[in-house]
């Protein structure tokens, strides 16, 4: 898969793991289009038509298209499936590389700017938050911790244990705000509040070029909640034939 | 963090119309973001509950039993998502149901939530259906109504919307 220097470098990347999907081309390092939907979730109708769009903003054919960078998480189940998908069905139909990249670096990623301790923090519902911290690094922000989910309770204790000097980014610092603000962290506004394409293009590129990059079949969505379980429809002797 | 015993609020309903009554009564008090878990055996009422709550937040579209097709979204004054888990194996299928289900912006009502509890955001009110007499489809319904996490702040609001219906319940439980 060797390139040479001069070769064309587009990334197709694709971000959909949130209530805000997100798409964008980047040749080399330069964003050269993108589109995003506003909030409410539709991304099956999205992603396709925000793929053409991107493509002609360019001036550029799906033949162009050298690796595909996605979202893989954490974040909404259905949203995270359908890009991976989505990736996964134009990277293998073109023999791509992909590169799959949380969301919560994604965040980062925008805030690497920053030079001090960043929170990011999405909603996870149910009360709960996905979260990981990061400090600026040569080469941009490295991630000091393995990524949580818990809710803003844990979140702001370790944000306290951290000395409370840290900016929080994404919709969940948003949505628990006044429990961070308390620990002692700043909050960013609302702008930088979901992990987006374009950032995710400029983070994956790096990675084409230094070929750190997956087959498309390997890719993963991050789940970071407890273990699966059945539901003990059995036990509940209700149905399925069970005595009623 | 351990839950308070949540409080409980018993009704009585004399019929299908009943039920659609008093789920409507109690609608006034949904708000965006909401979720409300349904559990009760087969033909309990469930779907019926469903119904007089959505055509009380302006839903207009007949609603149905989402039993095969597990979810179904309808447009209103406040949009609303029916999910039933029915059909499912495992708790973490009930996120293949869709991510409008428990979105911040529509009211979610579960059927079978309480197979999925471990899944469902810990403020929520639970609806028990359950027939006064097994035997008899036609048996009035004695609803248990329960409120866990921000809902006890509306458990008073409930019980004014609903005391028409507060009644003695058969069911020692
Ligand atoms: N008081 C009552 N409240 C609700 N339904 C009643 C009542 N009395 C009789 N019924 C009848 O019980 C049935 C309830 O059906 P419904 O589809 O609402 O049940 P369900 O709990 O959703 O069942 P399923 O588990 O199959 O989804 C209807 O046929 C309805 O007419
Ligand atoms: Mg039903």
């Amino acid at each position: 898969m060797g390139r040479t220097d001069g070769a064309r470098v587009l990334i197709l990347a694709i971000e959909s793991s949130t209530p805000r999907s997100s798409v964008a081309l980047a040749e080399r390092d330069v964003v050269v289009a993108s589109a995003s939907l506003g909030v409410p979730q539709r991304h099956g109708e999205f992603l396709g038509p925000a793929l053409q769009f991107c493509l002609e903003q360019a001036g550029a054919s799906v033949g162009d298209v050298t690796g595909v960078a996605v979202g893989v998480g954490p974040g909404l189940f259905t949203g995270l499936r359908v890009g991976i998908a989505t990736a996964q069905t134009f990277a293998a139909a073109r023999s791509l590389p992909v590169v799959g990249l949380s969301g919560l670096d994604v965040l980062a990623f925008r805030s690497r700017h920053v030079g001090r301790l960043v929170c990011t923090a999405l909603d996870a519902r149910r009360r709960e938050l996905f979260w990981a911290f990061y400090r600026q690094a040569p080469g941009g922000m490295q991630q000091v911790a393995e990524p949580q989910v818990g809710d803003a309770g844990e979140l702001a204790a370790e944000i306290a244990a951290q000395g409370g000097d840290c900016l929080v980014v994404g919709d969940g610092g948003l949505r628990y705000g006044d429990e961070l603000a308390a620990a002692g962290a700043d909050l960013a506004g609302p702008a930088d509040a979901w992990p987006d394409a374009a950032d995710l293009a400029q983070l994956a590129v790096p990675r084409f070029l230094r070929e750190e990059t997956h087959e498309p079949q390997s890719l993963q969505p991050i789940y970071l909640r407890r273990a699966d379980a059945r539901i003990g429809w059995q036990e509940r002797g209700r149905m399925h034939g069970g005595a009623g | 963090m351990p839950e308070d015993r949540p409080a409980r609020i018993t009704l009585r309903s004399g019929g299908p119309d009943d039920t659609r009554a008093l789920a409507a009564a109690l609608a006034s008090l949904l708000r965006p973001g909401d979720v409300v878990s349904l559990s009760g055996e087969l033909g309990a009422g469930k779907t019926c509950f469903v119904q007089g709550a959505a055509q009380a937040l302006g839903v207009t579209e007949r609603v149905t039993s989402p039993t095969f097709m597990l979810v179904k979204s309808y447009a209103g004054d406040l949009p609303v998502v029916h999910g039933d888990v029915y059909r499912l194996d495992r708790v973490r299928d009930v996120e293949d149901l869709g991510d409008e289900l428990l979105a911040a912006d529509v009211v979610t009502f579960l059927e079978w939530g309480d197979a999925v509890r471990s899944f469902l955001p810990p403020d929520r009110l639970e609806v028990e259906l359950l027939l006064d007499d097994p035997e008899d489809i036609d048996a009035d319904r004695v609803l248990h109504l329960e409120v866990h996490g921000t809902w006890a702040a509306r458990a008073a609001d409930l019980a004014t919307a609903l005391a028409p219906w507060v009644g003695p319940t058969a069911h020692a439980c």
